[in-house]
């Protein structure tokens, strides 16, 4: 019998000492939470015998509660007793047995829920669902590809930030201007004013710039001839490029992205990677019609050796259509549109099974 | 030096323990481990060293996992477990079974994210310990990914 060390190396789920060990420690910690959510919860329920100080002789047996008060009173040990609970019957429930036998025990759930919120394509494991990316038909092809833009959730963070900072600035700036009106200088909270509202104004020219710069190059659309995609087979891509001015450059291009997410100490963080880019088309010096758009339509391949999309809980390899341009007067600008590439063997078998199916 | 003479291929020992551990021989339909997807996967292992020590339990798995900078994620396709002594006597020392694979995911070597395939068989004995061994192949033909 081997017993625990104090000092072990973790990462993640990864631990270096005894599961057993470290199970049977994770038990007892929800069992402290379950028992000390008893004792609490008895200890208000059933009350303390309490006396008032100014009348010794007189001993309180009952003290009245409103409701709200039993609700507010009973908040701490309900949840001791639900957090403990539920934790100690997950640790009971996993007593014993091997990563694959918990794993085989979920199987239905983990292979639904491989892709976090989006669940796996019907027969393909792993491969995430294309339903969000084929609700939306084209113009002139079939599909047109919703877009997935970093500088979309720049522009909602900087607004934001501005807009609670600024909140902040005002309730400041009312106090002093109170303060001023009423005959009295409270210079700290002068001196605290002046750097909020140069952060405040600096909050505000962040998000007009980053708003201007979303709105002026104009809309991208990306429309496709069929969804989701294979190795090997070519596609048409339709694009277009709103906007009312000179374009030095358009690339269009497909990228696959590695994703991992993991845990260091308290943080959860996700680290992004392209690993492999195929450059489609490049256009030079590109002039929009007035009031129109850029249209382009080119054939894009999927390269016949190509890693399928995949999805699971902390892990994703993801192919996107890339459109980068680089406006005259304006900073480059990205835009990301997501597609699926299934294994080249699985649509084989599926159009195997569907041509049976058929005959049948 | 335990460590060293301990460890047979994939098998994974603790060091520093006293008690000898089995070795499991684990031999592939397809010598190369190479298989594509849907196609059936056949395998014959053999526990030796197990010293008169009873197996109260096996479990054999098929499964697929995650490696790289992420937290590890894990699917398993096939699991058996075998721990009646009428089961356990056909399973063990020696056996063969064969799973038929799924479409995915295909065996990837990216650069920050992995994904194997693996047979797993674990021997639980009746002293409580238990030795685990696996077998790593590959499913599909996805060259390894390198950066641009």
């Amino acid at each position: 019998m081997r017993f625990p060390r104090f000092f072990t190396k973790k990462r993640g789920h990864r631990r270096t000492d005894s599961h057993a060990w470290g199970s049977f420690a994770e038990g007892l910690f929800y069992a402290l939470l379950v028992g000390a959510g008893v004792v609490f919860g008895l200890l208000l329920v059933t009350g303390t015998v309490s006396y008032a100080p100014a009348d010794p002789d007189s001993v309180v047996l009952q003290r009245g509660y409103e409701w709200w008060m039993w609700l507010l009173t009973l908040l701490i040990p309900v949840a001791l007793l639900a957090f403990g609970g539920s934790g100690l019957v997950r640790v009971v429930r996993a007593w014993g047995k091997s990563q694959e036998h918990r794993a085989a025990a979920s199987r239905t759930v983990i292979l639904e829920g491989l892709a976090g919120a989006s669940p796996a394509v019907a027969g393909h494991p792993g491969v995430p669902s294309c339903d969000n990316l084929e609700n939306s038909p084209g113009i002139v092809l079939r599909y047109r590809l919703p877009l997935e833009s970093p500088e979309n959730w720049t522009l909602v963070g900087f607004g934001l930030f501005a807009l609670l900072w600024n909140a902040v600035v005002v309730v400041l700036a009312v106090g002093v201007g109170a303060d001023l009106i009423g005959g009295t200088t409270d210079w700290l909270l002068i001196g605290l004013l002046v750097p909020f509202v140069a952060v405040g104004v600096g909050g505000v020219v962040l998000f007009v710039r980053a708003a201007v710069l979303s709105t002026s190059v104009g809309p991208t659309h990306v429309e496709i001839s069929d969804h989701p995609l294979v190795p090997g087979m070519s596609y048409d891509v339709r694009l277009g490029q709103g906007g009312a001015h000179l374009f030095r450059s358009i690339d269009l291009g497909l990228e696959l992205e590695e994703t991992a997410t993991f845990r260091q100490g308290t943080d959860t963080r996700t680290q992004r990677l392209v690993v492999r880019r195929v450059p489609v088309s490049r256009w030079q010096r590109v002039q929009p019609v007035p009031g129109g758009s850029f249209e382009a339509r080119v054939a894009v391949t999927i390269p016949a050796d190509a890693m399928h999309s995949f999805s699971s809980e902390n892990n994703a390899v993801q192919w996107r259509i890339v459109v980068r341009a680089l406006p005259d007067r304006w900073p480059e600008f990205t835009r990301v549109f997501p597609v699926v590439v299934l294994p080249v063997k699985a649509l084989v078998t599926t159009a195997i099974s569907e041509t049976v199916q058929a005959l049948e | 030096m335990n460590t060293a003479n301990a460890q047979h291929g994939d098998d994974y020992v603790p060091p520093s323990t006293a008690q000898p551990f089995p070795r499991i021989e684990l031999r592939f339909g397809h010598p190369s481990r190479g298989y594509d997807p849907g196609e059936w996967v056949t395998v014959e292992y053999c526990i030796e060293g197990l010293n008169g020590e009873r197996p109260r339990a096996l479990e054999r798995s098929a499964l697929w996992y995650t490696e790289g900078k992420g937290e590890e994620d894990l699917g398993v396709h096939s699991f058996e477990r075998f721990a009646t002594a009428e089961t356990i006597d056909r399973v063990v020392p020696e056996g063969t079974f064969a799973i038929q694979l799924p479409t995915s995911p295909l065996s990837y070597e990216g650069v920050i994210v992995k994904i194997r395939w693996c047979i797993r068989l674990r021997v639980y004995f009746e002293s409580g310990r238990d030795h685990v061994s696996e077998h790593v192949f590959n499913v599909g033909r996805v060259p390894p990914s390198i950066l641009p």
